[in-house]
């Protein structure tokens, strides 16, 4: 895949949401988005982080916001468009190519539009290789890259530029800033050099989220089971089989906090699972037991087509399938745990790689 | 007070009808055939139930009706309206224009009217644009002569719909004080893609809905009938015939819904699982407190994404027309189906296909008129599958029981066993002990339940809006939000000593600070006259 197509975009998206772990916003606002700005501009360059001159300026461009109120407040696309023209003129440097801050949910489809629009090629990587709630939860933080100089803009036509002193406040700054804003906003940040982002991206993942969803959408074309094609696919476990028996969620000021309760079928009848949730999954233990744990992904897949469920859809009853899928292994290093691991959310439990649990 | 109720169920093969008393007592039922016309099929079965049992025609007072005309018509893409659309909106949501994930031939079929304009509201109730006059009635002008119906989508107009009330007398205006109007504050929940279509699929269904309205009001009027006219809606409540005018798209799926809340109300029982088995499929779906349980998946009508509070309903291939084939003494049911031609094609009725009516008439668990007796038919498909016939008996029913608790488990949410309920005309399919069932219940009058179920539809009044904890008090807000919706219930002629909260549901936003979103459903009984 070198150019990204409207094809294409289908399983994108469909990746995406996998690795949205159940949140990130979902990606079909992005997905319809997107779609236009291909029919209208064309397909999208994807250049591979190592294909980047080392001098080339990159920047990422992200939605920020509630997704209720996306799914509501429509984008307008010119906030996006205006983010990126921002970067440009404070940094009096042309973008060279956009790279998504965020593979998992929305904000891994929203920057192909933006990138078909500004005619960019996307780079095929990331922040993340997943979805996290806050704007310093990226592997550019460890590798102290500043998400500033960044800007903002609405679709009212307000901007901003932010110099922050790190990255906590700039997810502070841009968060308050958004509510004033109506919910959402667009932004770009995260300015870097082409030697930056081969050091500091999750290389890859565009391809891959596009290879998530092959293996989910095709199966059923080809006659075989998307869940087994899906965990070859990721090099994913398997580490539950049952039907959703409670779910529970709370509002914790900025996050909606929960769990979802899952009792076991075939070979794990008599035992349960429960899902830990703060937007995105974040811990899944067995009986009891831990058996993932952020930074690695979860991700709950509904048992008959392995579409993947969001803990917004959640729903008594559906009988699920939660896969286990190892992080990139920039968060496996202790400034990694530290930055997206099982403290950062202010669980008890130390982080073990997910190999090492089951 | 004494008084009648008849309620009907028009579905795609049969015309089913029910006379009942005040308190729900069955008194009469029939079964016709569903006519092309619709309306002969409800006059046969109107004239059969007062037939088999003679009533003072005075003293009915309530005829509800269950149909699937508007369904059809969407999916059919017959005798849809020319729609006018416009969404208040602008700056935002220009990235996603009107009905950009509607099928392509729909989207034909409606014309060409869809308009972005300026305004819309904030989250929490700023206003996004103010209105521009000038800009809308321009774009009205152009509608002017090529439009039916007009659908007005208004971003967060759940949380204030002023600026949608203003572009609907505007439009009055300008194209005439009869023109169709939809607005999507009325129609539809959060979401303004989903809100938006549901609109437009609204204002499209307006013709059909006044042509089914009033062939119902002319066929109650030729059977001498003068009661107050009702149609179900898919949260099994009614409207009355100015509301199915006005709402037809939410007619849309009733038919699961009485089916579960008559066979709830004929065996009962409060909480349980109902599967009503017809002539191609067994449709389950879970009974909540005398309710449906709710879908939380957007619904897809005719190729369309909506918000709509669809009854959350798992389809088995079991019905009364199912096929049977067996290779190398392996059994397969369906999931094809002979469907309503079983009377021709069915081997107990002379034809070359073998039915699961079949299998159970030539047991004798059911008995229909002009099909083969019992030892002929056992003969026949001895003969047909060239197997021993308590072979197929024995592998046939093993295969309904694995079809059915799998149905039974799907719809289950907790682990203990519950009532199942078996209606439909197909019910004397369904095992007598399933795994998984406290245990199986055939109610009387089973095959009549939804027919029943449209008899004792209650109104409902539902709605939801966004707070912002912050600035207001939740519960408060709340408290004034079910007494709004008591207001209305009231208003509609519910009895307020029926009245209850069946839904009050508070959810925090994601990533905004005391945001919340409240949604209540109230529901309450006809005031008995």
């Amino acid at each position: 895949m070198k150019k990204i197509t409207l094809d294409d975009l289908e399983y994108i998206a469909m990746g995406s949401t996998v690795l949205g772990t159940g949140g990130g916003g979902d990606p079909y606002i992005g997905k319809l988005m997107t779609r236009e700005a291909i029919r209208q501009k064309g397909e999208v360059l994807l250049l591979d982080a190592d294909d980047l001159d080392d001098d080339a300026f990159v920047v990422s461009i992200a939605a920020f916001g509630a997704p209720m109120i996306l799914l509501e407040k429509l984008f307008s696309g010119d906030e996006f468009l205006k983010a990126f023209d921002m970067m440009e003129t404070y940094h009096r440097k042309k973008i060279d190519a956009i790279i998504p801050a965020e593979a998992g949910g929305l904000n891994g489809v929203i920057p192909i539009g933006v990138a078909a629009n500004k005619g960019v090629p996307l780079v095929n990587g990331d922040g993340m290789g997943r979805a996290f709630p806050r704007l310093e939860m990226v592997t550019f933080t460890l590798h102290g890259i500043s998400s500033s100089p960044m800007s903002q803009a609405d679709e009212k036509g307000n901007t901003a530029i932010y110099n922050t002193i790190d990255n906590v406040w700039g997810e502070t700054l841009l968060g308050s800033a958004t509510i004033q804003m109506g919910g959402s906003s667009a932004i770009g940040a995260f300015p870097m050099s082409g030697k930056q982002v081969k050091l500091a991206a999750v290389k890859g993942i565009m391809t891959f989220a596009y290879e998530i969803g092959k293996s989910i959408i095709d199966a059923k074309k080809n006659k075989e089971n998307p869940l087994e094609k899906l965990l070859e696919t990721t090099k994913g476990t398997k580490l539950f089989q049952g039907k959703i028996s409670n779910i529970k969620i709370a509002s914790d000021g900025r996050w909606n906090k929960g769990i979802c309760e899952i009792s076991g079928l075939n070979e794990y009848k008599d035992s349960n699972l429960v899902l830990d949730f703060q937007n995105e999954f974040l811990m899944a233990k067995r009986d009891g037991k831990p058996v993932a744990i952020t930074p690695d992904l979860i991700v709950l897949l509904d048992a008959e087509n392995a579409h993947p469920i969001t803990a917004e859809t959640m729903q008594y009853g559906t009988r699920v399938v939660v896969i286990g899928m190892p992080c990139d292994e920039q968060w496996r290093t202790p400034e990694g745990i530290i930055l997206g691991g099982p403290a950062k959310f202010g669980y008890e439990e130390s982080y073990v790689p997910l190999e090492q649990l089951v | 007070m004494k008084y009648y109720k008849i309620g009907i169920d028009v579905g795609g093969t049969n015309t089913d009808a029910v006379l009942v008393t005040h308190d729900n007592t069955i008194l009469s039922k029939t079964k016709q055939t569903t006519t092309a016309d619709v309306s002969t099929g409800i006059k046969n079965a109107l004239e059969e139930v007062l037939r088999l049992h003679p009533v003072d025609l005075p003293e009915i007072k309530y005829v509800m009706l269950g149909t699937t005309h508007c369904t059809n018509a969407l999916v059919e893409r017959k005798e849809l309206n020319k729609v006018g659309a416009l969404r208040l909106a602008l700056p935002a949501s220009k990235a996603i224009p009107t009905m950009t994930d509607f099928p392509e031939d729909l989207k034909n079929l409606l014309g060409k009217h869809f308009y972005m304009v300026h305004g819309g509201f904030e989250y929490d109730g700023r206003v996004l644009h103010q209105l521009i006059e000038k800009e809308i009635k321009d774009h009205l002008q152009k509608m002017k002569g090529e439009i039916d119906s007009l659908a007005i989508t208004g971003v967060f107009s759940k949380i204030n719909n002023e600026q949608e009330l203003q572009v609907a007398e505007w439009a009055k205006e300008v194209l005439g004080k009869d023109i169709k109007i939809s607005c999507s504050h009325q129609v539809g929940g959060l979401g303004i893609l989903e809100r938006e279509n549901a609109a437009i699929i609204n204002a499209a269904l307006k013709n059909v809905a006044d042509r089914m309205v009033k062939a119902f009001q002319e066929t109650v009027m030729t059977v001498g009938i003068k009661a107050q006219l009702f149609i179900g809606q898919n949260d099994g409540t009614l409207m009355s015939l100015g509301q199915v005018k006005d709402f037809p798209v939410l007619t849309i799926s009733s038919g699961p819904t009485n089916s579960i809340r008559g066979a709830g109300a004929l065996s009962k029982v409060e909480n349980g699982i109902v599967i009503d088995v017809g002539g191609t499929t067994s449709d389950g779906g879970m009974l909540v407190n005398f309710f449906p349980r709710e879908s939380t998946q957007a619904a897809q009508i005719g190729g369309v994404l909506t918000n709509f509070r669809m009854p959350d309903v798992i389809a088995v291939g079991i019905g009364g027309g199912t096929i049977v084939r067996f290779e190398n003494a392996e059994c397969t049911l369906g999931p094809d189906s002979v469907g309503y031609r079983l009377l021709e094609k069915g081997i107990a009725f002379g034809g070359d296909t073998l039915t699961l009516s079949d299998i159970m008439l030539s047991n004798g668990e059911v008995v229909i008129p002009n099909a083969l007796a019992p030892e002929a038919l056992q003969q026949k498909i001895g003969l047909h599958t060239k197997l021993d016939y308590d072979l197929v008996v024995e592998k046939v029913k093993e295969q309904i029981q694995l079809k059915i608790e799998d149905l039974v488990d799907k719809l289950k949410t907790e682990s203990k066993p519950v009532p199942v309920i078996a209606c439909g005309g197909g019910a004397f399919l369904l095992p007598k002990s399933i795994n998984g069932a406290s245990e199986v219940l055939f109610p009387e009058n089973r095959e009549v339940a939804n027919a029943f179920g449209a008899s004792i539809a209650q109104i409902s009044e539902e709605t939801e809006i966004v707070i912002n904890t912050t600035q207001k008090d939740e519960k408060e807000e709340m408290d004034s939000l079910i007494a709004n919706a008591k207001e209305k219930l009231l208003k509609n002629g519910a009895d307020a000593k029926t009245i209850e909260i069946i839904i009050k549901e508070s959810t925090p936003l994601a990533y905004l600070p005391g945001a919340v979103k409240l949604k209540v459903k109230l529901a309450g009984a006809f005031e008995i006259m």
